[in-house]
């Protein structure tokens, strides 16, 4: 049997190539029946184009699946899901300047409450003697500090 | 229903009328995403966004092509983008298991298949083949064969989904079909099945 198959191969070149454009009935009549005529000779050929026809019935086998009966509830469900979302974040999309607008407002009144706080006369003098201790080298200069701890 | 009276019901939100796109076409969508992630679970959580996306911009469809083309191709679109992102998070997270030493649990199960029935095995085997084949065809090869072979379309209206010519698709499914005949070739000299 194995030298049989050998001598084919001797005879005849494998037309793998072919093989998977026959199984679709792609081929020329002429090299169709050429193809046949190999194939009846060839054991080689003859194993691979089952080797295919096993492979694209996978296809076969595997297309048309079954409809699932909750796909339209479970769409719907998405459907409102993302609805309500978006309903939601229409609402977000007016109250969040809204609400940024508005701490920015009391921001700035905060800010010129206490700008006019600290223009008047009270707070100035309390000012100028807080910047007085912070100036205190003013008063003893740092060689003369250095020099005591001497 | 016609396909203009479906189109403007559900461009003004008619859900009833969008139920009825659902049930027409439902099994035409699930079917296309199939044929590109090989998962059916996958395949009908993308066949749900196809349709929220069609009720979503169903108000930009203009009405110059049909209803299935317009379907067929956010359905290949989503499905490749689906395929784009799973192939990179598995290279990260492969990375990660190089770095940490571990392995994903549902990867093990998968790997593991030895408590099957022999015939399972092949038939799995013989799928995993195809798949893979499948998934390694460049892009169009791939969208062109899918077509075809999964939904049986003629190459006419698969030129008007992908938006090429018609000797453009017969370019591509020949070429798809070679470099899947290579493929089995090759597994097929390894006994890899």
């Amino acid at each position: 049997m194995v030298s049989y198959i050998k001598s084919n191969k001797m005879k005849t070149k494998c037309i793998h190539k072919d093989l998977i454009f026959y199984l679709d009935n792609e081929l020329s009549v002429e090299k169709k029946i050429s193809v046949e005529k190999h194939l009846e000779e060839c054991a080689d050929c003859r194993s691979f184009l089952a080797f295919v026809r096993d492979e694209m019935q996978v296809i076969e086998n595997e297309k048309n699946p079954e409809a699932s009966p909750y796909f339209f509830t479970r769409l719907s469900a998405r459907l409102d899901e993302k609805q309500v979302y978006q309903t939601q974040s229409q609402w977000a999309k007016l109250a969040q300047p809204a609400f940024f607008s508005l701490v920015l407002l009391a921001g700035i009144y905060g800010g010129l409450k206490l700008g006019s706080n600290a223009s008047s006369p009270l707070v100035n003098q309390q000012t100028s003697s807080g910047v007085q201790m912070l100036n205190d080298f003013a008063a003893e200069p740092i060689e003369s500090f250095l020099l005591d701890e001497l | 229903m016609d396909e203009s009276g479906l189109t403007k019901g559900i461009q003004q939100g008619d859900r009833k009328a969008f139920q009825i796109l659902v049930n027409s076409y439902q099994r035409m969508v699930v079917n296309t995403c199939l044929g590109i992630v090989h998962s059916q679970e996958d395949a009908e959580d993308l066949a749900q966004d196809v349709f929220l996306e069609i009720f979503r911009t169903a108000e930009n469809f203009r009405g110059d092509a049909k209803i299935s083309t317009w379907l067929y191709r956010i359905a290949t679109n989503r499905s490749l983008n689906f395929v784009r992102n799973k192939k990179r998070k598995g290279f990260f997270q492969s990375l990660e298991e190089t770095f940490t030493g571990t392995k994903n649990r549902t990867r093990e199960i998968s790997e593991n298949r030895s408590d099957q029935p022999d015939h399972n095995i092949t038939d799995q085997q013989r799928s995993d083949l195809l798949h893979r084949a499948i998934d390694r065809l460049p892009e169009k090869q791939r969208i062109a064969f899918t077509l075809n072979k999964y939904e049986e379309l003629p190459y006419q209206q698969i030129a008007e989904v992908m938006e090429i010519s018609l000797a453009s698709v017969e370019s591509l499914i020949h070429r798809a079909k070679k470099n899947l005949q290579e493929q089995l070739l090759d597994c097929y000299k390894k006994k890899c099945v």
